[in-house]
């Protein structure tokens, strides 16, 4: 049986598949999960600055020296309710030590968002309206949730899409307040 | 040459110059189109599948076009608006990435594809040459004995694949233990808060039962005595709040709930109750409302 | 008690697959008569059937102690959306699938084919059915039992429960996927059956047509599904699970045109497209399956995926062995003109096979990037405009000359293009110079005018043929008509379709063209585990006014919004209202108005490829029924005598 030999076009076919599949393997095994790493390099974080939702003005540039966690939120956003209450505990337990966090509400209503935040109890968060989320597309957000952690160099040293844990915030936010 | 010849060439002529032109007005850029439109049309929209940001109703996109409408009224040039997303969100975010490094086997595969599929049919097409043979080799089929064995083969090779299959199934299931993902504690105790926000108290009440039986947990006791309290049954809340009030002395919600449950089984010890709430828990949503209540 | 039941169907399911796997095996190298085999074929069909119908009482009887139930039940759902949510989540559709798979299986168990070849394809066919099961009753069991047992569960995906569609978009699907699996298992047994293979073709033909036409209306109404509830206001967004449909329709299409009588010479290409499509179906179940690709209706991610790649490999691996073994039918020894129908054909086929490498890079990219890269780069619908797009104007162009050069060496085959030419040239002209639909959809509905014009030409010359002939003939005309007018569909709504996006209070309007609607009120109402806001408009366009309201909907148990926007369907165009968002005092409203013309051009060349698919369906069948198989020796030894 001659013919039963694998031909060389034929062979060669064969083990591109299985290069493609071992490939395939490895994207699989990461997970679709692995797009949510944090960022690499610290970057200079974009200008975020305007009225707050109780009138008062905000500029993350007069905020140097203050560790900073920006949360993109809104009220037509289910995930971003559940975070609230860990946000605003962090929000209370550490800003003695520095810590300021500021809510971006992107593309909200005041009465919505004023509602979420009665609702969840949630004092402890500068919230800044961003009715037509230019700010929110000036930091690159993907979607809401997003959360971003600005040193206090004013640098953007960790972002994480989607829900934030009590675990991350401990890793990224601690140590910068220790720093001080 | 005839008339009629001459019409026909004619024709096509004309034909032929009315399509060139066709085809040149559509290649050029519409003057008409909102500028916007195009620039959003080129971006990808990152928060969904597939979606330019021109088309995708997501919150995300239409802040990008508003932020590409603002830069456009601020006279900022297209291909510097698309320089300003791509430092933001990276090179994905552009409909079309630039064809190098990885990108480029996006056109190398499908000009393989071409190329390859091309040759075999040249190949299909030309004269045979010595491949009358081919036929002739098939047919092989092994008889008697190798039969036999190429058949027991086979029976180990079924029950290796059902083998395969089990251990790594087996493997899998150790490796990522799968977490119910609709936990049915966490199904009632949603359903009771819809309950209770149609103000239906006594039917929320009756889930948060349920839920405690599979779940004892401080957080869902109160929200029972909550949904007791506004049911009317004062006595009930009070009972279920001392429950947890036995567990924990100090728990905000269990002395606000014993509160104002005491405000109507005995009114004598529900300011004590709730001015203790009010040391507990001074920072409380409901402190103000209660100091209030107490010193009014 | 349902859920054991189940569990005993899947196992026993396993255990007569496997069975019928080695007793096809005795008939195909010992001999042994096929009656056992046959047995076990149908006995594994109501094994797969008992699993199903267990699975479906436990819906129907909302026994959330089955982990399916538990997971995708509800009690607010409908008897349609409670039957329907078998195939809503990954567990219960491998059921329909296995469902699907062993009836296939019991169908061509019953035929009766050349005797070794109809043995190694059902040996091959019980091998894919085995690991299925496998999979089903070791990996993904829907039955294990749940504890402690639930009151209630979230209901399936809000997204699957709005349309009708939805009950018969994926079982025809499936239908299609599987249907696959037979040309798939011909073609490997065939070198393995000597001269009994040569009959391949003949008999994979009209399973092939069944397999494409349900396919064909599966995407159709994966698209229509897409249209008319994902509210997005298209039809088609090169989404993974989009494009894993396609791949195998793509390389079947070309399967079906190279297996053409007349291209017995295609021999090598017939096997290699025969494997490819299912291949490619395997493939596209373990994109979507494993959670692999993130998708608008993917399923969530689940432990198949390493399988489901097993799986893939190791049908690629007996392709290419088997494949290797050589052509089973002779070339034929004359060498076709270039202008000829084997050309045609063949062209097709190469247009085909590099839009499916196109579409298959675009879609796995983001798999192959992440290892290399670290990151996920998805490819979007540019790529494909660019890619797949001009060569399935190629495509449909190529429909157009092919009934011209249907005779061999023909020189009249220019003169017969004069007239599509014209066409095609004097609807660019009108169209350019009429309005700008870019060039891609202009060149589109060229290439349309031309295909439509050859085709009637062929159509009045259909007359002078035989019946049989003239059937498939028709069969033809009308799944390539309704190819033109899917182009012509795709490109008129994609180049004219206007859309506005507002914000309007009670009393404003939006306006698109010469349509308009105007917000009378905003309603709410609750309950069911869902929220649901709906819109009064007024529309006004087309001479008449109506009242439509579209509606959002929000389901707490899952935390998803979903649009459900109205159509207002006409002959030439679709208005389309979409509610995107409500403000929370109900004083304002976003609304989306879309004018998409031609979208029912588009159904209808759907419809009629599907039923050009389903016409040469019935002619092949008949074909095969009428005419039996050549006679062949039955005893392994005397064929190879005859093949020696």
């Amino acid at each position: 049986m001659t013919t039963r030999r694998l031909p060389a076009a034929r062979a060669t076919v064969l083990l591109l598949v299985v290069a493609v599949a071992a490939v395939l393997a490895a994207g699989l095994h990461g997970g679709p999960a692995s797009t949510t790493g944090a960022a690499g390099d610290p970057i200079p974080a974009p200008a975020l600055h305007g009225t707050t939702l109780d009138g008062g003005r905000f500029d993350l540039a007069e905020a140097r020296g203050q560790v900073v966690v920006v949360n993109v939120f809104a009220s037509w956003c289910g995930p971003c309710r559940d975070e609230l209450p860990l946000l605003d505990d962090i929000a209370r337990r550490w800003s003695p030590y520095g810590l300021r966090v500021v809510g971006l509400n992107l593309r909200d209503g005041p009465e919505a968002v004023r509602a979420l935040l009665s609702e969840t109890g949630t004092t402890g968060l500068t919230v800044l309206p961003d009715p037509d989320g230019t700010q929110a597309v000036r930091w690159g957000v993907r979607g809401v949730p997003e959360t971003f952690v600005v040193d206090r160099d004013g640098r953007i040293v960790a972002r994480r899409p989607g829900v934030v844990t009590q675990e991350w915030l401990d890793q990224r936010v601690t140590p910068l307040l220790r720093a001080a | 040459m005839s008339w009629r010849r001459l019409l026909g060439v004619l024709a096509v002529a004309a034909l032929l110059a009315g399509a060139g032109t066709g085809l040149l007005r559509s290649s050029a850029p519409d003057p008409d189109t909102d500028p916007v439109r195009t620039i959003a049309a080129g971006l990808r929209c990152p928060a969904c599948q597939g979606e330019s940001v021109a088309d995708s109703q997501s919150p995300i996109a239409a802040a990008m076009r508003q932020a590409v409408a603002d830069q456009l009224a601020r006279g900022r040039s297209p291909a510097e608006i698309r320089r300003w997303f791509v430092e933001r969100y990276g090179d994905e975010v552009l409909a079309d990435p630039p064809a190098r490094g990885l990108p480029l086997l996006l056109w190398a595969v499908p000009a393989l594809a071409l190329l390859g599929a091309g040759a075999a049919a040249v190949r299909t097409l030309r004269p045979p040459r010595r491949r009358a043979s081919a036929a002739a080799a098939v047919g092989s089929a092994p008889a008697g004995v190798a039969a036999r064995r190429v058949w027991w083969l086979s029976c180990a090779a079924v029950v290796a694949l059902v083998a395969a299959v089990a251990v790594v199934a087996g493997r899998l299931e150790d490796a990522q233990p799968q977490a119910p993902p609709a936990d049915p504690v966490a199904v009632t105790l949603q359903l009771a808060r819809e309950l209770e926000q149609q103000q239906r108290y006594d039917a929320a009440a009756e889930l948060y039962r349920d839920a405690l039986r599979e779940l004892p947990d401080d957080g869902v006791q109160l929200r029972l005595a909550f949904a007791l309290l506004r049911a009317g049954d004062a006595a009930g809340a009070e009972r279920t709040a001392r429950e947890v009030l036995t567990r924990s002395p100090d728990s905000p919600d269990g002395l606000l709930v014993l509160g104002l449950a005491q405000r109507s089984t005995r009114p004598e010890e529900a300011p004590q109750t709730l001015r203790r709430f009010l040391t507990v828990a001074p920072r409380h949503p409901a402190a103000e409302e209660i100091s209030r209540l107490v010193d009014g | 008690m349902l859920g054991d039941l189940g569990t005993a169907g899947l196992t026993a399911g396993l255990t007569s697959a496997s069975l019928t796997v080695l007793l096809w095996l005795r008939v195909a190298l010992l001999g042994a008569p096929a009656r056992a085999a046959r047995v076990a074929t149908v006995v594994t069909l109501l094994a797969a059937a008992l699993a199903c119908g267990a699975l479906e009482a436990a819906l129907l009887r909302r026994d959330f102690s089955v982990r399916f139930v538990a997971e995708n039940g509800g009690r607010h759902v409908s008897v349609y959306d409670t039957v329907t949510s078998l195939w809503s989540a990954l567990d219960g559709s491998l059921l329909l699938w296995l469902l699907v798979l062993c009836g296939y299986a019991a169908l061509l168990a019953r035929r009766r084919h050349p005797r070794r070849l109809h043995a190694y394809a059902m040996a091959v066919v019980g091998v894919v059915t085995t690991f299925f099961f496998a999979l089903s009753t070791l990996a993904a069991n829907p039955f294990r039992a749940v504890h402690p047992v639930p009151v209630d569960g979230p209901g399936p995906n809000p997204l699957l429960q709005q349309h009708p569609a939805m009950g018969v978009h994926p079982p025809l699907l499936y239908l299609g996927y599987l249907g696959l699996v037979v040309p798939f298992a011909l073609a490997l047994a065939a070198p393995l059956a000597g001269v009994e293979g040569r009959d391949w073709l003949r008999i994979a033909r009209p399973w092939t047509l069944a397999a494409w036409s349900a396919l064909t209306a599966g995407i159709a109404l994966g698209a229509w599904w897409s249209y008319a509830v994902l509210g997005w206001g298209g039809y088609w967004a090169w989404d993974p699970v989009e494009n894993a449909s396609l791949l195998p329709w793509l390389t079947a299409t070309a399967f079906l045109h190279t297996m053409l009588s007349g291209a017995v010479r295609h021999a090598r290409w017939n096997t290699v497209l025969a494997c490819a499509s299912f291949v490619l179906v395997l493939l596209g179940t373990f994109l979507t399956r494993s959670g692999a690709v993130a998708s608008v209706h993917a399923f969530t991610e689940s432990p198949l995926g390493p399988l489901l790649l097993g799986l893939v490999l190791l049908a690629v691996l007996a392709s290419t062995l088997l494949a290797a073994r050589g052509d089973p039918a002779p070339p034929s020894p004359r060498t076709p003109p270039l202008l000829s129908r084997a050309t045609a054909v063949l062209v097709n086929g190469v247009l085909l096979v590099t839009i499916a490498a196109a579409v298959l890079i675009g879609t796995i990219f983001p798999l192959l990037t992440e290892p290399l890269t670290g990151a996920r780069t998805n490819v979007g619908p540019g790529y494909y405009q660019r890619t797949a797009v001009p060569l399935a104007v190629a495509v449909l162009l190529l429909a157009g000359v092919a009934p011209a050069v249907r005779r061999a060496g023909d020189r009249a085959v220019a003169r017969r293009l004069v007239l599509p030419a014209v066409a095609a040239l004097a609807t660019v002209a009108a169209v350019g110079l009429i309005s700008r639909p870019g060039l891609p959809a202009l060149v589109a509905f060229g290439a349309a005018a031309f295909t439509l014009t050859g085709l009637a030409g062929q159509l009045g010359s259909m007359q002078r043929r035989r019946r049989g002939v003239r059937t498939v003939r028709l069969a033809a005309v009308l799944a390539h008509a309704g190819l033109a007018l899917v182009a012509v569909g795709v490109a008129g709504s994609s180049a004219y379709g206007q859309a506005q996006e507002r914000t309007v209070r009670t009393g404003e309007t939006v306006r698109v063209s010469d349509v308009s609607v105007r917000l009378v009120a905003v309603d709410r109402s609750a309950g069911n585990g869902r929220m649901v806001v709906q819109a009064r408009l007024a529309l006004t366009g087309d001479g008449s006014d109506r009242t439509v309201a579209p509606r959002l909907w929000y389901d707490t148990a899952r935390d998803t919004a979903v649009t459900v926007p109205r159509i207002d369907t006409g002959v030439l165009r679709d208005t389309y209202v979409t509610l995107l968002a409500v403000a929370a005092d109900g004083s304002t409203a976003t609304v989306r108005l879309a004018v998409n013309p031609l979208v029912g051009v588009l159904w209808l060349g759907a419809a009629l490829i599907v039923g050009g698919g389903l016409l040469a369906f019935a002619a092949s069948a008949r074909r095969v029924r009428r005419r039996p198989p050549p006679s062949v020796p039955v005893d392994p030894p005397t064929a190879l005598r005859v093949a020696a």
